[in-house]
């Protein structure tokens, strides 16, 4: 019993710190037009991510805005400010990964 | 008396040489300049459309093609005014010939399939016109979807293998169609791009049958062959057309091809 319970914590403490797995590897695409940016959230299959939280930050890694994405993977919002963005997409156990949209595509969209 | 003979063989030689039809086969290619676009990469593909022997690298005088395209999404987008005519370098010294280039911008993830239908291209050696659909798939900001979808050509391979991302020594497996139906023992010609790229080691045919290889497709028109070389490799699976073109008063066979252009990469 004691040993069951050793194997029980050890496999959930491995999928706590186990890194993403390849082949599940989340993506964020983002593009901007009329003054809103668009992004998307997938999996390299195509399926989307739901709920998944994103995060915009600045050049100087600041928190500019929050939200989550739809069943369609979808998340958007007005330009928050003519910089350099880094949008983080979170799909949540340990899914993640970052988009760099350029100020000049910002500008561009605006 | 020996010198006799020795004359003679040479002779003999240059004849074979002459009559002997060509160890290589043409191969209509389209090559961007990047497979797999990330989001660091430029965005902008440079695209070469080539008529040629590519192990060889012979280049034929190519004709503006019928058509140009890329399918992304289910959808097919006409890039036909996109192509530039470009020149290099022929057999004599002053022999131009023609090929094609374009620049695409991605601007959306997803796999984008290219595709030409070239002008017929007349081979008196073979005395048949040639007409090779030509595809190749690039992969954009990692969402591998599409690449397994017919573009809707008279003849073309359909990927059975994920078209990018391969290391050197992979199998590459497709499925011949013609007119969208299956071509059970189809004979498909596969040649290196010498050009290719990154290669640092020119290949030379040690023997004639070297520089093409060849593998027969099954019932189902699946064929697969593993490559042994970093860089591009076309594949070219010939039918015969049920159509005929006039040249010069008399109808003509026209040879299609259906080919497909895949990128490997050493595992290092």
């Amino acid at each position: 019993m004691k040993i069951l319970t050793g194997v029980a914590a050890l496999m959930l403490v491995s999928a706590l710190f186990a890194g993403p797995a390849l082949a599940h590897k989340v993506h964020l695409f983002a593009y901007v037009d009329g003054g809103t940016i668009y992004t998307e959230s997938y999996f390299p299959d195509g399926s989307k991510v739901e709920n998944g939280t994103v995060r915009v930050y600045d050049s100087e890694e600041a928190l500019l805005l929050e939200g989550t994405t739809d069943p369609g993977g979808l998340f958007r919002f007005p330009i928050p400010k003519v910089d350099d963005l880094t949008i983080v997409i979170d799909a949540g156990m340990g899914h993640k990964n970052r988009f760099h949209l350029k100020k000049t595509e910002v500008e561009a969209g605006k | 008396m020996r010198r006799g003979s020795s004359i003679l063989f040479t002779a003999a030689a240059a004849l074979m040489l002459l009559l002997a039809p060509p160890a290589s086969a043409h191969f209509g290619a389209v090559i961007p300049s990047d497979d797999i676009v990330t989001q660091d990469d430029a965005k902008t593909l440079n695209i070469e459309i080539q008529f040629l022997h590519p192990l060889e690298q012979h280049l034929m005088e190519m004709a503006k093609p019928k058509q140009f395209g890329v399918m992304h999404n289910d959808q097919k987008t006409d890039l036909l005014a996109t192509l530039q005519e470009a020149k290099a370098k022929g057999h004599g010294p002053t022999e131009e010939l023609t090929f094609w280039t374009a620049e695409y911008p991605i601007r959306r993830p997803g796999d984008y399939t290219f595709f030409i239908e070239p002008t017929p291209y007349w081979e008196p050696a073979e005395d048949l016109y040639i007409v090779h659909y030509t595809k190749v798939c690039v992969n954009a900001l990692g969402l591998e979807e599409g690449w397994d979808q017919p573009v809707g050509l008279e003849t073309e391979i359909l990927p059975m293998a994920r078209p990018y991302g391969l290391w050197t020594g992979n199998l590459f497996t497709g499925q011949v169609l013609l007119k969208g139906k299956p071509v059970p023992n189809a004979e498909v010609e596969i040649e290196y791009l010498n050009a290719s790229p990154g290669n640092i080691s020119v290949v030379v045919a040690p023997a004639d049958p070297y520089v093409t290889q060849v593998v027969k497709a099954d019932a189902n028109g699946v064929f697969s062959y593993a490559m042994p070389k970093a860089g591009w490799w076309g594949f070219s699976a010939l039918n015969e057309a049920d159509w005929t073109i006039d040249h010069e008063g008399e109808k003509k066979n026209v040879e299609i091809g259906a080919v497909f252009w895949v990128h490997t990469r050493d595992m290092k």
